[in-house]
């Protein structure tokens, strides 16, 4: 009896198992098997010999693969900082009662409903040329003294990149915060007030260690994102100048589908795809502790 | 040759036998763009050639605009072996690409009249001595002046100097020159022509030459003319082409650099403020170099794997013979490779440009360099070269870097035949 309910149970699983290896897994596994081959488009007569880790030594030995790294890292923790900071802020205002709530919780999903294409030309729009419309209004202001040609520095390139993406996303992580500070129970404040806690120990006690889970969600959901990074900057910096701004998915993009070099790109894949599910890991771990901690 | 290969050979063959026997005509496609005049211009003489010929139905197929993209689908399609399109419309830096890795087929059987080409546009479309593509038209590089601002065009980088900061200051220009300077592919023509005009070159056969001492004057001449003489604008390093013609139709730059296509649009008065005003000519040199354009363009070839090579062949010569390049020349101002037609006085009643005028640049063309691993070559100098100019490295160590990896790569695939290793 149990036996049969067991194997009924597989056959229902089994299409969701079969879409899940199809999908997911059986590409996963055709990318590492790449990775491990020469495998160039462009040049046919290399044939495609297996070359073993030979791709990898490559990235690893390739400066402008650490600086991708490194781009991209200093993106992921950058923008997300500041849209954690921002999107708490946010939230903290939303959840306030006040008149039309409603039309501004749904106003100020207007930049996360951009597409991030268009969101980045726009950025790039405000940013561009001496006559740009930042340019002169950080002349007229006086902070600058003359326009300030922004893409053709690394430190400035940067500007227009994570103030795109902040502007973008910061609505996303208000959202998600804002829902977590919904589920903190009232009382809690109110008993607070009553042992005389200021609004600031309020939040630093009771706020914050609530909303904890709220913020790990936030923070998976972004750092993956942002290590994923591509579309905002290939239409904003292309990388440039030089190479300063150019993510790995950029990097792994040109060596891909622009160079077709598919070992080589694979190689690269596989890495990124590493680094993100490490990075997944972590965070379950912590988000599994934390759910469990608070349920104790 | 693999069994795969073969019996996809031999079910062409069959195909190639079978079709014409059924008394249908054969059919060739050709991917192509479908917007715009030259897409009107190409359907009509391709039902002219139809009409001409009963046997043989010419297919449009359409594919992306972007050279990138349509690199990326023509590589995929070659590579699956796949027979259609049978005609291939190729960049002029990809038919070495293509002929080295047996996609295309050698036309020099065809017997094509190469003769009455530019020599340069034949000598792009080489690989290894033989001939894989035929010229459709001509883009060259060319330096725009203004002819109410200066009475000639300067020929050295002195002279445009001179008259940049000239019209600068007596006319309040706002930019001496323009020209592609953002990480792209057109910084790398626009440094090609700077080399030549140093005497320099990329490669020499298989052998990077970029870091030699005339590279080293090209690249702190370009740097001059930013950060000392004030006569390219520093946002010229995030331009493409039609940023500097904004700039160059606004009247706003005594000088540009760019392709032909700028010329007829901002010869339109509603848009242009400089309609009637400008001329072309060679980019300026030194003296020890020579005034140089880069060469770009279109080129058709055929398709290794295609049923009908005769049929795909009678269509490229049709597509490029004198009447039909006259026709682009007219339709969408497009430079013929054919240069006997310059002689010809009907290219003159067309051509948005002098003949004379045109010709001249395009003597001076020189082509990127033609391999295999263009594109990824390119990628690396565009890094470099954009990475000194913008002050991110010295250029002596730019360049020096640059032709490192260049030659690691070619050494890499086979092509290389210099040592990877820094210094001159």
């Amino acid at each position: 009896m149990e036996k049969e309910e067991a194997r009924l149970a597989w056959a229902l699983v089994l299409p969701a198992v079969g879409a899940i290896l199809l999908v997911a897994l059986f590409p996963l596994v055709w990318t590492a098997w790449e990775s491990v081959h020469l495998h160039n488009l462009q040049m046919p007569w290399l044939g495609r010999p297996f070359v073993g880790l030979a791709n990898y030594i490559e990235a690893l030995r390739d400066p402008r693969f650490w600086g991708a790294l490194g781009h991209t890292a200093f993106f992921a923790v950058t923008s997300v900082g500041l849209e954690l900071v921002l999107g708490l802020w946010l939230a903290l205002a939303m959840n306030r009662a006040f008149r039309g709530r409603g039309l501004v919780r749904a106003a100020i999903l207007i930049p996360w409903a951009i597409p991030t294409v268009v969101s980045a030309l726009l950025w790039r729009f405000l940013f561009e040329g001496q006559s740009g419309v930042v340019n002169a209004v950080l002349v007229r202001l006086g902070v600058l003294r003359e326009p300030l040609v922004w893409f053709i520095e690394a430190n400035t390139a940067w500007v227009p990149v994570i103030l795109s993406d902040v502007w973008k996303t910061t609505p996303f992580v208000a959202l998600l915060l804002l829902a977590g500070l919904q589920n903190i129970d009232a009382s809690l404040y109110e008993a607070a007030r009553i042992d005389g806690a200021s609004a600031w120990r309020q939040f630093r006690f009771v706020t914050l260690p609530l909303l904890k889970p709220a913020i790990l969600v936030a923070l998976i959901f972004r750092t993956l994102d942002a290590f994923r990074v591509f579309d905002l900057i290939y239409a904003l910096t292309g990388g440039g100048p030089g190479s300063s701004t150019e993510p790995i998915a950029l990097y792994t993009f040109n060596a891909l589908l622009q160079n077709l070099r598919f070992g080589y790109g694979s190689a690269l894949s596989v890495i990124v795809f590493g680094i993100t599910f490490g990075l997944a890991l972590v965070y379950i771990k912590l988000i599994g502790a934390e759910l469990t901690g608070a349920r104790r | 040759m693999s069994p795969r290969k073969l019996s996809i050979l031999l079910l062409l063959l069959l195909i190639g036998c079978g079709g014409p026997q059924h008394g249908g005509p054969v059919t060739v496609t050709l991917p192509t763009s479908m917007l715009g005049a030259e897409a009107v211009v190409l359907r009509q003489q391709l039902a002219r050639f139809m009409a001409e010929h009963p046997g043989i139905r010419v297919v449009q197929r359409e594919t992306p605009d972007a050279a990138d993209q349509k690199h990326q689908l023509y590589v995929q399609w070659l590579n699956a072996g796949a027979s259609e399109p049978d005609i291939l419309q190729l960049d002029v830096i990809w038919t070495a690409e293509f002929a080295a890795a047996g996609w295309i087929l050698p036309l020099d059987r065809f017997r094509p009249d190469t003769a009455a080409f530019f020599p340069t546009t034949i000598a792009a479309n080489r690989w290894r001595d033989t001939l894989f593509a035929i010229p459709w038209f001509v883009d060259v590089g060319m330096l725009y002046w203004r002819t109410d601002l200066a009475p000639a065009a300067p020929t050295s980088f002195v002279e445009l100097a001179r008259d940049a900061i000239a019209a600068r200051r007596r006319h309040g220009l706002r930019y001496g020159l323009v020209w592609q300077g953002a990480r792209y592919e057109g910084l790398v023509t626009t440094f090609l022509e700077y080399l030549g005009g140093f005497g320099g070159r990329i490669l020499d056969r298989g052998r990077v030459v970029v870091n030699s001492p005339e590279g080293l004057k090209a690249l702190m001449e370009m740097r001059k003319q930013i950060y000392e003489e004030g006569v390219v604008p520093t946002s010229a390093l995030t331009w493409h082409e039609e940023e500097c013609r904004f700039a160059f139709q606004n009247g706003e730059a005594a000088f540009m650099r760019n392709w032909p296509y700028a010329y007829g649009l901002m010869q339109d008065r509603a848009s242009s403020k400089v309609a009637g005003k400008f001329a072309v000519a060679p980019m300026p040199a030194s003296p020890e170099g020579t005034r140089t354009a880069a060469l770009g363009g279109s080129q058709l070839a055929i398709n290794r794997n295609t049923a009908h090579p005769d049929a795909a062949w009678a269509v490229v010569d049709y597509l490029t013979q004198p009447a039909q390049m006259l026709e682009r020349a007219r339709v969408v101002g497009q430079f013929p490779p054919r240069a006997t037609l310059y002689d010809d006085p009907k290219l003159a009643a067309v051509l948005p440009i002098p003949p004379a005028e045109a010709r001249l640049v395009i003597e001076h063309a020189v082509p990127r360099p033609v391999t295999p691993v263009y594109t990824q070559l390119s990628e690396i100098l565009q890094i470099y070269l954009h990475r000194a100019l913008t002050g991110q490295s010295p250029p002596a160590a730019a360049l020096a870097a640059a032709q490192v990896e260049m030659q690691r790569l070619l050494n890499s695939v086979g092509l290389g035949t210099g040592d990877a290793v820094a210094g001159r």
